[in-house]
């Protein structure tokens, strides 16, 4: 049996350990043109500052893929001939032919609508090419961790409009480092860029739409501290800003934004207005997208062509609310790899998202989130509590018809499943703030939690 | 204030002498000449003409060099406890430990002058036990010492030492109280993320690591048959004991191989290219007992499911070289018998999926379960 994974991220990754797992002899093919190695996309900030290097972020020791008997392609696949059943590569290598197919081909950066988006000094956060123009743009280079091994390997297999392509440098035609960034977009990544950026030594621009700082998550009171910190941290955070133009000077490079409200200076712009499936090279294909570009896979995560599933960040999967979209996350991902793994040795799975959780740390703060936050449910009421002792943290329980539906939660740690048994056991506000502490997942010695009741 | 987690993201990697750059290696090689001319003054002298430390500790108005050494030390570990704490220090649970362990061996290192008429002239710290201080269930130490120290290394060694183990896991010792544990975390902590996650490290740490423990033990049992049979016995007791530096002995062996090279040469000397627990992990015998015994205790890392995204911190930040990671991505809590409990991996995750913690409450993950991403 020939498996073949297009995509070496983390659902790609655990879908070939399942079948591995099962069946040692299958031939696995993993065809990446990002990376020779499996790594975790969400640690590319602290690889960025210097807290990790490129081996420290690979989940799996390097010799991996030879000791589990997974072979890999470094190039950009072109199309799906659903069949003939191969994968068609760049560069004129030869195509892969396949039994089951599975795409886990992962998100790519939205590109900036406006003019200038593309000038030189301009780029984006979320592929490890991305990484390095960022990092050349503001240290000059990698850290002494090094590059990742055959960082260009997939150089002669690629295409223009590829988000794994190196992109130019504007620093370096400036002869010195990036002094003033800029970065457009509130949410995750943004932050990441403007966290970076911080811990460069610089005073970054941050660039939002909205009235506060990432709003599908946090609500105004929550935001405010959020942003007091990246101000605190000497980042200019500009909300209500509508972006018009990336300026740029005669040599091509880009050397301010221009927004609703002014224009602002900057060598180097970091877009991070979110991401969108990494689809485009199945155009024409047999494989059918939604209007999201997302592969529309049932909860088997079968694609429209047999043999063919598709699982992580390019997949449009049925929510909770019955809504067919990406899960752009690191746990969906992992998950969704783990049934794809399962229905590429032939079982028949079903992918149950179940109870929304999250984490993120914003700047220095913690966050964690579970069940229906700012979702706007009808006769929602949300309890808000504010602790400012030896510990600061926020918060907020959604209530709705007298039982808990949501919480979120800063500054402290918090295990979620027990938040999502709550939610799940529909407890009351007062049963849930009674026993808050045993959902408390604080360092040893942090003094628990004492909220009292308005 | 407390903010948990890490504050600030740190430039490890962007620090040469942090990566084994050529002044790392300085570094390294100073630590190295630095501990041969401690143990091998006498040797220097012979070759040079000059016992540079004792020269160095006279002129201090120190009696020897072991005090010059222990002033060295305590600089070293409160220099370093400054470097952690900026950084660090944000967390109680790091700030405590660290000041702890601090206080406890910088008050024994400037008390040792004042406690010492009371041994009768020796040195005696309070802080070490059998195996880790060889000698202190020798017979002979245990015959020379006051009845109460006696009693205390005894007990404190055998007893006291495993159940603490068994309560707290050997966190209590390792990263509280003990000095090879102090130095490690203070004045070693800019080299930490250098110690190897490979499985090929583990596998080298589990053999030497008992190695030395069965070394250790064989050699205070011989000593003890040494001290019942010795004197009837004078071949024996040459082989055993014998005390001279011409005379190799089984105790002189010990000494050098495992107390001075092991512990003083390679464990700190190597700090700046491996980490700074190279001793700790390696080959301490105290540490083998403690882990086995932690591996039946209370002590573990809880693993919250299903938050882990393999960013790899903590993993990274493990100066025992523990891949933490694969177990959170595996949801999988655990106790490994090397971890120090120092807290830094729940310290550096961004997501607070680690926590430790000491409960009875668990059977399943006493053994290391199939991982998905490591074991085949």
């Amino acid at each position: 049996m020939r498996i073949v994974i297009v995509g070496n991220g983390v659902a790609g990754m655990e879908a070939a350990l399942t079948v591995r797992r099962r069946e040692p002899t299958w031939e696995v093919t993993l065809i990446s043109e990002e990376s020779d190695h499996f790594f975790s996309r969400t640690a590319l900030m602290w690889v960025f500052s210097g807290q990790m290097s490129h081996r420290d972020i690979e989940p799996l020791e390097r010799d991996a893929y030879e000791r589990l008997g997974f072979r890999r392609v470094r190039a950009r696949a072109t199309g799906i001939d659903t069949v003939g059943r191969q994968v068609s590569l760049a560069g004129g290598a030869e195509p892969v032919p396949y039994d089951r197919l599975l795409i886990a081909a992962g998100s790519r950066p939205r590109p900036g609508p406006w003019p200038g988006s593309d000038a030189r000094g301009v780029g984006h956060f979320v592929t490890l090419q991305d990484l390095d123009w960022y990092e050349r743009e503001v240290h000059g280079g990698a850290s002494r961790g090094g590059a990742p091994p055959r960082a260009d390997a997939h150089v002669r297999a690629t295409a223009d409009d590829s988000p794994y392509r190196f992109r130019e440098v504007a620093a370096e035609r400036h002869g010195r480092l990036a002094r003033q960034p800029s970065v457009i977009g509130g949410g995750l990544v943004g932050i990441e860029a403007v966290e970076v950026a911080v811990a460069a030594g610089l005073r970054p621009y941050f660039f939002i739409r909205e009235e506060w700082f990432w709003p599908i998550a946090l609500d105004p009171r929550e935001s405010r501290w959020i942003s007091d910190q990246m101000g605190q941290h000497g980042v200019e955070v500009h909300l209500e800003h509508e972006i018009e133009a990336l300026e740029t000077d005669s040599g091509g490079n880009v050397s301010g934004v221009r927004t609703n409200q002014g224009r602002y200076p900057s060598d180097c712009v970091v877009i991070a207005i979110g991401v969108m499936p990494n689809t485009g090279w199945l155009a024409g294909s047999a494989i059918e997208l939604d209007e999201r570009g997302g592969i529309a896979v049932d909860e088997e995560l079968q694609t429209s062509a047999p043999g063919v599933f598709a699982a992580g960040d390019c997949a449009s999967v049925r929510w909770f609310d019955g809504t067919r979209r990406p899960e752009q996350l690191w746990y969906t991902a992992r998950d969704q790899g783990r049934v794809a793994g399962l229905r590429l040795l032939g079982d028949t799975p079903r992918y149950d998202r179940g109870t929304w959780y999250n984490s993120a740390k914003l700047m220095d703060i913690e966050y964690t989130t579970a069940g229906l936050v700012n979702w706007n449910l009808e006769r929602e009421q949300n309890w808000y509590f504010e602790e400012q002792g030896r510990v600061r943290s926020t918060t907020r329980v959604v209530v709705q018809d007298g039982h808990v539906v949501g919480f979120n939660m800063l500054g402290r740690r918090w295990d979620h499943t027990v938040l999502i048994r709550w939610i799940e056991e529909r407890r009351s506000l007062d049963w849930v703030l009674g026993h808050l502490n045993e959902a408390a997942f604080d360092t040893e010695l942090v003094p628990p939690l004492r909220v009292t009741r308005a | 204030m407390d903010q948990q987690g890490q504050n600030g993201l740190l430039s490890t990697y962007r620090e040469g002498w942090r990566n084994r750059s050529a002044a790392g290696i300085v570094v390294s090689a100073l630590l190295i000449l630095f501990y041969v001319v401690l143990y091998w003054e006498h040797k220097v002298q012979q070759h040079f003409g000059i016992a540079p430390l004792t020269a160095i500790s006279e002129a201090a108005g120190l009696r020897n060099r072991w005090y010059l050494y222990g002033f060295l030390y305590s600089l070293a570990i409160i220099g370093g406890a400054v470097y952690y704490l900026r950084r660090h220090g944000n967390s109680r649970y790091n700030r405590f430990r660290i000041t702890v362990n601090v206080a406890i061996q910088v008050a024994l290192g400037f008390s040792l002058p004042f406690i010492m008429p009371l041994f009768g002239g020796q040195e005696v710290y309070f802080s070490y036990f059998w195996p880790l201080k060889y000698d202190y269930l020798y017979p002979q130490t245990l015959a020379d010492l006051p009845l109460y120290f006696a009693l205390y290394t005894v007990v404190g060694s055998l007893l006291a030492a495993p159940v603490l183990a068994v309560l707290y896991g050997k966190r209590w010792y390792c990263s509280w109280v003990c000095g090879c544990g102090g130095l490690a975390n203070t004045f070693g902590d800019p080299w930490r993320h250098l110690t190897s996650k490979s499985t090929k490290s583990w596998r080298f740490e589990q053999a030497s690591i008992h190695l030395v423990l069965f070394v250790a033990i064989s050699t205070t049992f011989l000593i003890g048959l040494d001290w019942l049979i010795g004197e009837d016995h004078p071949a024996f007791h040459r082989i055993v004991a014998g005390d001279h530096w011409q005379y190799w002995s089984i105790k002189s062996f010990y000494v050098l191989a495992v107390g001075a090279v092991l512990a003083g040469v390679v464990g700190v000397g190597l700090y700046p290219l491996f980490g700074p627990r190279v001793w700790c992990r390696n080959f301490c015998p105290m540490a083998a007992i403690l882990g086995w015994v932690q591996k039946v205790g209370r002590y573990r890392i809880k693993v919250k499911p299903g938050m882990c995204i393999s960013c790899g911190n903590c993993s990274t930040y493990c100066e025992m070289g523990i891949d933490v990671r694969s177990y959170a991505q595996a949801d999988q809590s655990f106790t490994r018998a090397s971890c120090v409990g120092c807290g830094m991996c729940a310290h550096m995750c961004p997501r607070g999926v680690l926590k430790l913690e000491n409960t009875w409450e668990r059977a399943e993950d006493k053994e290391r379960q199939r991982l998905s991403v490591v074991d085949f």
